[in-house]
């Protein structure tokens, strides 16, 4: 991605919030040179242009020794050799680690701060729960209303009951105790009458009664007979 | 007989436990046994007494004036109605229980302001990748190092690292 359209120091200054960095830094050839460079010296000079002018310049170095060839020379080749090569094996996963280690403390702040949604927005729920439970509490009190006006009317009925139950036993009582006076009376005048009756029959009356008794008996059998 | 019939208004007991707290089930299950003994004791009792048959009274007792002395004081008699102590109390406690509700609802109105508002910050926050250390700390200013008190990095007590 070529940054050359990236107008710098143009625009007014924004600085927070901060825009994001790009995903991926600018372009570079060989590692050392950026693109902005060969694309400053195409119009001019075409693809081969800075190819040509860093050939040139270093055959100035070297020929005029202003760069002078070494010990220092090989001993920088080697080195940066051996360190190009690292950097080419390795470099992607020491990347790749730097990233995760990044992540991972991204990862943490974002899952306390959902965590901390999640929190407030079950604390609103709950509230608005209990809201809801105390707007019941009228129930409550009609409970214990009733409750009160249950037992009063209960004990009213209960007085009521106990008037007439007393009443009718006292009348009752009335009734019987006349009804038991009367059978008194009854049965003592049944036995009195008897009792004299019995003691009016004299022995003569007696006998003449069984013999009239045993003349009809007779005159019954006679009759009978015939029926048999 | 105006006061007698304070009216007992049906109760929907399935909506009522509803709405109990689970810490206050037990209170609410012995309010409920109470109200339905009563209720039972209620049903139980005849709303009148059967009328007492003077008629038949006065034809079979022999004693004179016995039957219409006692129909007199009967009919003369009057049950006292059982005075009602309680109901004024109950309307006290439901005064003060609107009272303290609506100051409880107001608190809880407040929280859930405060809620809301702690969640319109967090919903709004730029994301943790464009923050800088200075935008953290003005989101979460827990995590403002203490420069004065622990002048030297890492600014923090070391067992806090």
């Amino acid at each position: 991605v070529l940054h050359s359209t990236r107008s710098l120091h143009t625009a007014q200054q924004h600085w927070a919030p901060v825009p994001p960095l790009p995903e991926k830094g600018g372009e570079v050839r060989h590692g050392l040179i950026p693109e902005e460079f060969f694309q400053f010296l195409y119009p001019k000079t075409g693809v081969t242009g800075p190819y040509m002018l860093g050939t040139g310049l270093l055959l100035y170095l070297l020929s005029k020794e202003i760069y002078v060839i070494n010990h220092e020379t090989v001993a920088a080749a080697t080195i940066l050799s051996v360190i190009i090569y690292c950097i080419k094996k390795y470099g992607a996963d020491v990347a790749a680690f730097a990233d995760k280690l990044n992540e991972e403390k991204v990862a943490t702040a974002l899952t306390v701060k959902n965590e901390a949604i999640k929190y407030l927005e079950t604390a609103i729920e709950e509230e608005k729960k209990e809201q809801w439970r105390v707007e019941g509490r009228s129930y409550l009190f009609d409970a214990k209303r009733n409750n009160v006006a249950m037992l009063l009317e209960a004990n009213y009925r209960e007085r009521l009951l106990r008037v007439y139950n007393e009443v009718k036993k006292r009348l009752d009582y009335q009734v019987a105790l006349q009804t038991l006076k009367r059978q008194k009376e009854q049965d003592h005048m049944i036995q009195w009458v008897e009792r004299n009756v019995v003691q009016s029959i004299t022995p003569q009356q007696q006998k003449e009664s069984i013999a009239k008794c045993i003349l009809d008996l007779k005159a019954l059998s006679k009759s009978a007979q015939a029926a048999v | 007989m105006a006061s007698r019939r304070a009216a007992i208004k049906a109760i929907d007991w399935a909506a009522f436990a509803e709405r109990v707290p689970p810490n206050q089930k037990a209170m609410f299950n012995a309010l409920k046994t109470r109200s339905d003994a009563l209720s039972a004791r209620l049903a139980a009792l005849p709303e009148k007494p059967p009328a007492i048959d003077w008629a038949h009274y006065k034809a079979v007792v022999a004693k004179a004036g016995m039957v219409d002395e006692f129909q007199k004081k009967f009919s003369a008699l009057k049950v006292p109605e059982p005075v009602d102590t309680q109901t004024a109390k109950i309307d006290a406690q439901e005064k003060e229980a609107e009272k303290s509700t609506a100051e409880y609802v107001e608190a809880s109105k407040a929280r859930i302001a405060q809620y809301e508002q702690e969640l319109q910050k967090l919903r709004s926050m730029i994301p943790f990748e464009q923050m800088t250390v200075e935008d953290l700390n003005d989101a979460f200013p827990e995590t403002k190092l203490d420069k004065q008190k622990y002048p030297y990095w890492p600014h923090k007590p070391i067992a806090d690292l």
